[in-house]
């Protein structure tokens, strides 16, 4: 049950209370980029949550067998090599070119299936699909997962890294829709000259941020309450 | 020795890395391979390319497609007429029913002095901007001859001679950019049957004395040419219409109607007759024609 209430208090905590837009502003130039219309910005929320996800899985099972601090696969190797166990072999260095290369060669893929089996979602995606790969969002969930896989005592599941990119990206998602349904209205509204466009955007995407600022704290309140709903 | 280790593993892992991937990748796009109608790729190649959006699709290929799947028809292509409309139907292996080329049609024939009560207007050169204003001129219907259509003409089709919008025939594809751009939508469509085609020359709706008033030229809506021509003119509004569905370019009825119009603003339109030519041979030409510096990059004009 422990572990249960820790998986939901990871996907609230990346979902709202640290949401990646508003809380890290990472995944800014999709957010800004694509929210015009509420339709094509679900569209790219629900590409980068699963972007998210994919790369994020692929990501724990590299840091988990190999990129972490002694993590079983470089340590067997030391061993074998003739070590002294007492050492741990920490290839978390290579960790930014490898989540790259990873989101990259996942995004590629992700990109030649929708082509195949779903040409309307291809097509409804266009460009937006291939921009993903540079989200910054998406390596940030893997960094976030490598910053929890660093004390060999306390390392991540997957059920905690899934979490925690489907709550990123479903956060992703809440955030450039709420935008998107802003800028919709705002095109109606009569915005001084020097703040039309991005100007008003950003300042938006600032009150939305400290709009955000009220879920602070969530994470206690529902702490309680699932230890009281779970015992 | 540790660093050794971490520097060799690291080689290791990212040469497995883009090994791995570059197979995976290389695989997928062999499996997960899109294979695109050959029929597409043909009648894009045969279509023009100019993407006008005259056949209402965003642009050739999605006009390609559409025809592909037989959601649409094969004539709706505007610049490559019936050769085209021949062309795709020999592609996709259907049936062409006869159509016949859109041309634009500016239904105003008064120029800038024949338009009476004009008031000096210093606003942005465009119509679209001049028709919101009261006043700039009488007729409320007709051409204000700020350009919108020859700016909004990708083939150079359209001019504005001495406050009027004039079609060039030649040049003309029927795309429709004009009659989308006219604020005042004075310029449509029509079927031409024939190179030379008879058209309404006027867009006023109002009462004879109300048009009198405004215009030196403009259709009274006397009805003159319904009753010569039932079948083929009937009044909508205070304006006569021409049913072209049941128009006939050898008619006579044609001729006749251009006779009994009081305000001869039923007119002919298209390739000129050898007599029309014959009747303008005498006229000098201007010895050098100046270049007018239109461009197509952007609608910017300089304004002394």
């Amino acid at each position: 049950m422990e572990t249960l209430s820790q998986l939901i208090i990871i996907f609230i905590g990346a979902a709202l209370i640290n949401n990646y837009v508003l809380h890290y502003f990472v995944g800014i130039c999709p957010f800004l980029g694509v929210s015009r219309r509420v339709e094509t910005a679900v569209g790219m929320g629900f590409a980068v949550t699963f972007v998210i996800t994919v790369a994020a899985l692929l990501n724990w099972t590299l840091t988990f067998f190999i990129l972490r601090p002694s993590a079983p696969l470089t340590q067997w190797v030391w061993r074998a090599a003739g070590g002294s166990p007492s050492h741990s072999v920490d290839l978390s260095v290579l960790s930014y070119i490898v989540f790259i290369f990873v989101i990259a060669s996942s995004v590629q893929f992700v990109e030649l299936y929708v082509r195949k089996f779903f040409p309307p979602l291809y097509r409804s995606f266009g460009v937006y699909l291939p921009l993903i790969t540079t989200n910054c969002a998406i390596l940030f969930a893997s960094l976030e997962i490598l910053k929890h896989m660093q004390d060999p005592l306390k390392v991540w599941g997957i059920g905690e890294a899934l979490m925690l990119a489907v709550g990123a990206g479903l956060g992703f998602t809440l955030a450039i829709a709420l935008m998107a349904g802003i800028r919709e209205e705002l095109d109606l509204c009569d915005v001084p000259a020097p703040l039309k466009g991005a100007g008003v955007a950003l300042i938006v995407a600032g009150i939305m941020a400290m709009a955000f600022m009220g879920f602070a704290g969530v994470d206690k309140g529902v702490e309680t309450a699932l230890a009281s709903f779970l015992r | 020795m540790l660093t050794g280790l971490i520097v060799g593993l690291s080689a290791v892992l990212l040469a497995a890395l883009a090994v791995g991937m570059g197979h995976v990748l290389g695989w997928a796009n062999r499996r997960f391979e899109v294979s695109v109608d050959p029929k597409v790729e043909a009648a894009v190649a045969a279509l023009p390319g100019a993407n006008c959006g005259g056949c209402g699709f965003v642009g050739c290929r999605e006009y390609a497609e559409a025809v592909a799947k037989g959601e649409a028809k094969v004539g709706l292509c505007g610049p490559g007429g019936q050769d085209l409309a021949r062309q795709l139907a020999d592609i996709l292996g259907v049936e062409i029913e006869e159509t016949f080329p859109y041309r634009a049609v500016v239904h105003c024939s008064a120029e800038r002095e024949q338009r009476l009560r004009r008031a000096p207007y210093e606003g942005e050169p465009t119509c679209a901007a001049a028709n919101l204003v009261a006043g700039v001129q009488g007729c409320t219907y007709g051409c204000l001859g700020f350009g919108d259509c020859e700016r909004a003409c990708p083939y150079d089709a359209v001019r504005v001679v001495n406050g009027l919008s004039r079609v060039d025939y030649a040049k003309c594809v029927g795309c429709g950019a004009c009659a989308r751009a006219c604020p005042r939508n004075i310029i449509t469509m029509v079927p031409f049957k024939a190179e030379r085609m008879l058209v309404v020359a006027c867009s006023n709706q109002d009462s004879a004395g109300d048009v009198r008033a405004v215009c030196m030229l403009g259709c009274l809506g006397c009805r003159a040419c319904t009753r010569v021509a039932p079948d083929l003119i009937s009044m909508e509004g205070g304006l006569p219409s021409i049913n072209y569905e049941n128009y006939d370019p050898t008619d006579e009825l044609l001729e006749k109607v251009l006779e009994k119009c009081p305000r001869k603003r039923m007119v002919f339109v298209g390739r000129p007759t050898e007599k029309d030519l014959a009747a303008v041979a005498g006229e000098e030409l201007p010895e050098s024609i100046q270049a007018d510096f239109k461009t197509t990059v952007d609608d910017t004009e300089w304004r002394g």
